[in-house]
């Protein structure tokens, strides 16, 4: 009797999937194992013990950090999902006009431009113009992350439009709404699952990156990332391994919230 | 009972044009379309797919503009207006209903955009709910419905704001055949009871024989017939419509005299029969001739075509006989029952009932 094809029975499958598995997490694992460690050292376990999340609580630095770090998420985030979503509609809910997979291919680009340049061409654009107005602060920061997020927070918000069929548009069209009212009472409602989805990975987004907040943050705009690399320069505590696993558990938490907004959409 | 009959058709499309694409790749939808849809009358687009009844449908909805031509609405002019300011409903082939909203907020939709009292609303939510007979699942959202209750749903939504025509597209399609059964005659008695114009499109025949008062059979974006369904069966005009509705012979015949919209014709070169049509004397018809109309007769009585059997075929309400005329063409007879009392090879006698056959236009 023939049987259906399936990969795991494939010789060796379940090997190579667990040692797959082990190298993605086993880094990630010690990591967090060691931030539980009653000792000094990263390496060598003794005691389990919170300390070292009380004595990262205590830390002013890590505090204004988080606080730098949650501030510009909300702020990009909130920004970038806006944008995306006018992007995303413009995108899907046009008649086809010349230049619209222009525009998509331009919207998606920064997710293949190296960060680095993006960064660096960030960094000399806001010196150009701190340079002729004389205005700092954290607002550059907020404005390049709000910029990066968009392409990400596009993503799922596009997917769900395109699931959406025009169908149920024309039908409260049909049903005397005007263009408007149809936006506000039927596309926004069914697109809420994408735009959560999109916000939480601009979301995370934000709070994880490193390369373009180097770049950009003026003095005293410490993100969390920014501040674990420069204490890692002093030396890996289990204190930065307590840091991090608390981002890694926030960055966990949005993007466990971004699958099942998905996983719901596909219902 | 004597009130003036206000005779302006309820939709009346003129000289329509619609395409698609440009170049090479351009698509004509409609080709110079024109039909008068009376008011209060179950009007059936009929057609195989791609033969621009959708599009007329979208057209009259206002969810393509056209070309070229007009759409009138009880005699004004609608081509051009988008579809919420249209005084039509539509009832969408996937029902297209709202699923962020219960099945009684989908009813009020439309009343709500028309900016109709709270009242009034929930009045006739209440009416269109009984009259679709959904009372009970007035809380229910549509994905816990069954497919014949969110048509039900999709009905009376397109109802409630009592629209001077309700579209339907194709909308008993994706329903399995027993509940599209019960559904025509639903649709039917709705239509009765609102008094409201029905343009239904569908590809079915079947269905559209059933319901309709009058029906239009589409092919290539063109108009091939309109007449009620007893003329669409009966007196197909053209080898389309012949042959897209139900099953039927086709013969060749020669035209031996003619006579002031009569002629002679000999079929199959072996019964001659006078026929309503004209032609000019020598040339070849098409003559269209239902199964079901024509008969075994005693092999050689006068007025028969003799053919030889070649098939039976039992459907369950019937059976077609099939057989071979002396000229090679294919006929079949069409019996009750499955006893033809004839097998293979026999050689039979057809008679054809009196005004069966057809002179088909090309």
């Amino acid at each position: 009797m023939a049987k259906r094809f399936d990969l795991r029975r494939q010789t060796g499958f379940s090997e190579i999937a667990w040692f797959c598995l082990f190298a993605l997490y086993a880094p990630i694992l010690m990591l967090v194992v060691f931030s539980f460690n009653d000792n000094r050292s990263v390496v060598k376990w003794t005691e389990f013990s919170l300390r070292w999340y009380y004595e990262a609580f205590d830390n002013d630095g890590i505090r204004a950090a988080t606080a730098i770090s949650l501030k510009l998420a909300f702020v990009s985030a909130f920004f970038g999902t806006i944008f995306a979503t006018m992007a995303a509609l413009a995108t899907t809910r046009t008649k086809p006009y010349k230049g619209m997979y222009l525009a998509y291919a331009v919207i998606n680009q920064p997710l293949m431009i190296p960060e680095i340049v993006t960064a660096i061409a960030s960094l000399s654009l806001f010196a150009l113009i701190k340079q002729l107005t004389g205005v700092t602060g954290i607002g550059y920061l907020m404005l390049a992350h709000t910029v990066f997020t968009i392409p990400f927070a596009y993503m799922p918000i596009r997917a769900r439009l395109e699931d959406m069929t025009l169908t149920l548009e024309q039908a409260a069209a049909d049903l005397y709404a005007p263009p408007t009212k149809v936006f506000w009472k039927v596309t926004f409602p069914l697109l809420i699952p994408g735009i959560v989805a999109g916000a939480m990975l601009a979301f995370v987004v934000s709070l994880d990156d490193v390369i373009i907040t180097l770049m950009v943050a003026g003095p005293g705009e410490t993100t969390l990332p920014i501040f674990i690399l420069g204490a890692i320069r002093r030396g890996i505590t289990p204190e930065i391994n307590a840091v991090s696993t608390i981002l890694l558990v926030a960055s966990i938490v949005f993007v466990a919230i971004f699958f099942l907004v998905q996983k719901k959409r596909t219902k | 009972m004597n009130q003036p009959q206000d005779t302006t058709p309820a939709i009346s499309v003129r000289s329509l044009v619609k395409t698609f694409g440009r170049g090479a790749e351009m698509i004509t939808a409609l080709n110079n379309v024109s039909v008068d849809i009376r008011q209060n009358e179950f009007f059936t687009l009929l057609g195989p797919s791609g033969c621009g009844k959708t599009t007329l449908l979208r057209l009259i909805a206002g969810f393509e503009l056209p070309d070229q031509g007009e759409v009138l609405l009880h005699g004004k002019e609608i081509a051009h207006l988008p579809p919420h300011k249209r005084p039509v409903n539509t009832v969408f082939q996937n029902y297209a209903l709202f699923p962020h909203l219960s099945v009684s907020r989908n009813i009020a939709f439309g009343l709500e955009m028309l900016g109709w009292d709270k009242a009034k609303v929930t009045a006739t939510v209440e009416r269109m709910l009984e009259l679709v007979k959904l009372e009970p699942l007035a809380n229910r959202m549509p994905d816990q419905l069954s497919g014949g209750q969110q048509q039900r749903v999709a009905l009376a939504r397109a109802l409630a704001p009592e629209p001077r025509v309700l579209l339907l597209d194709e909308p008993l399609a994706a329903l399995d055949l027993k509940l599209r059964k019960d559904m025509q005659l639903e649709l039917k008695r709705l239509q009765d009871e609102t008094g409201i114009t029905f343009v239904f499109v569908t590809h079915d025949q079947e269905e559209a024989l059933t319901m309709s008062d009058r029906i239009a059979v589409m092919s290539n974006g063109l108009i091939q017939q309109v007449g009620t369904p007893h003329d669409i069966y009966y007196a197909p005009e053209t080898r389309f419509v012949a042959d897209f509705i139900g099953d039927i012979n086709i013969i060749r015949g020669e035209v031996n005299s003619t006579s002031d919209g009569s002629m002679q014709v000999t079929l199959a070169g072996d019964l001659e029969m006078t026929l309503a049509g004209t032609a000019s004397v020598g040339q070849s018809v098409a003559v269209a001739i239902r199964p079901e109309r024509s008969h075994f007769a005693v092999v050689g009585a006068p007025e028969t075509l003799s053919a030889r059997v070649t098939d039976n075929v039992f459907f369950g309400a019937g059976t077609n006989i099939h057989l071979m005329l002396n000229n090679g063409q294919g006929f079949i007879v069409r019996i009750q029952g499955q006893e033809s009392g004839c097998k293979p090879g026999d050689t039979v006698a057809i008679a054809i009932e009196r005004d069966a056959a057809k002179v088909l236009d090309n």
